[in-house]
């Protein structure tokens, strides 16, 4: 007869393997985290600007590009336009959160 | 035929930066749409690795967001050694280990080392305890999941702990400041009121 510890060792390692849970995070929880990493990001050091966001071939959303095109020269390029929009706060708090726009990180979020 | 000085294949070309590396220059150097993709590429692995092991379910959000505001702290520091996703994971087990190890100082009562060896012998035959293969793995997590609610906090840390995280006793012990006796002894006990409860259901 084997160790009796052995059993109960091995139901509960085989338990553990069969219930790894198959679900993503949630939408709600990658805006929050995308926030905070922003957040400590421009506290370190200016965010890169909209221009080079845009030359490394990524897209920038509504007012990203509306902010790019005021004649305000280069003052307002790493401003971190996330921290004002109605569209972070909505997607903090809420999965499908009614966001839609292009180049908007919570949006993406919501989609994937 | 070509000759190495005209042959372009055999001109040792520099290595380009992993996609890996890119992007990490790309979040140091403050990308907020690298950032984006960061958290969009690794959140759902973090997510996964944590929520199963923890036992609170409303701790899981902090803590996967403490996963990522240290793994940014330390960006600069990684050296592509390992995968971006599994050394994200080793700060998750970490963090993990930090939360238990602070539960676990709290949970286990002081007069656990008085407790005699024969408390927590197994009791009946060596046998593995019923565990229908049939029931699919949702049904399984569940199960598991509804009988840890009952149990009592301590019993329930330490069963995820050690199983669901897999984490040897010794560790448990050292992280948490107990004896790997008085872990051990939380731990049987644990196992036998999760056993009854798993089986009479």
């Amino acid at each position: 007869m084997g160790n009796p510890h052995d059993g109960e060792e091995t139901f509960f390692e085989r338990l553990a393997e069969a219930t790894r849970p198959g679900v993503g995070a949630p939408s709600r929880l990658k805006s929050r985290v995308y926030s905070a990493l922003v957040r400590r990001s421009e506290q370190a050091r200016p965010l890169r600007s909209l221009t080079a966001t845009e030359e490394a071939g990524h897209r920038l959303c509504v007012f990203e590009k509306f902010a790019q095109i005021l004649p305000v020269g280069t003052a307002l390029d790493s401003v971190n336009y996330c921290r004002f929009c109605h569209g972070r706060v909505l997607a903090e708090m809420m999965e499908n959160a009614p966001i839609s726009w292009k180049g908007c990180p919570y949006a993406d979020f919501q989609r994937r | 035929m070509l000759d190495e000085k005209t042959d372009p294949s055999a001109v040792p070309r520099p290595a380009s930066p992993s996609p890996s590396r890119a992007l990490i220059d790309a979040i140091l150097d403050g990308d907020r749409k690298a950032i984006a993709r960061f958290v969009e590429l690794h959140a759902d692995d973090v997510y996964r690795f944590v929520s199963h092991r923890l036992d609170r379910p409303e701790a899981v959000d902090d803590l996967v967001q403490e996963v990522f505001l240290a793994s940014w702290k330390a960006l600069p520091d990684f050296r592509g050694e390992s995968e971006l996703r599994t050394w994200l994971l080793g700060i998750a087990r970490h963090k993990i280990g930090d939360h238990y190890g602070e539960r676990l100082r709290k949970l286990i009562p002081a007069n656990e080392a008085d407790e005699t060896d024969e408390d927590i012998a197994p009791r009946g035959l060596a046998v593995i305890p019923d565990f229908d293969e049939r029931l699919d793995r949702q049904k399984l997590e569940a199960r598991a999941r509804q009988i840890l609610s009952t149990l009592p906090d301590s019993y329930r840390a330490v069963l995820l702990w050690r199983y669901w995280d897999q984490r040897p006793l010794a560790e448990m012990a050292a992280i948490s400041g107990n004896t790997e006796k008085a872990v051990e002894r939380l731990l049987a006990r644990a196992r036998r009121l999760f056993r009854r409860k798993w089986n009479d259901g």
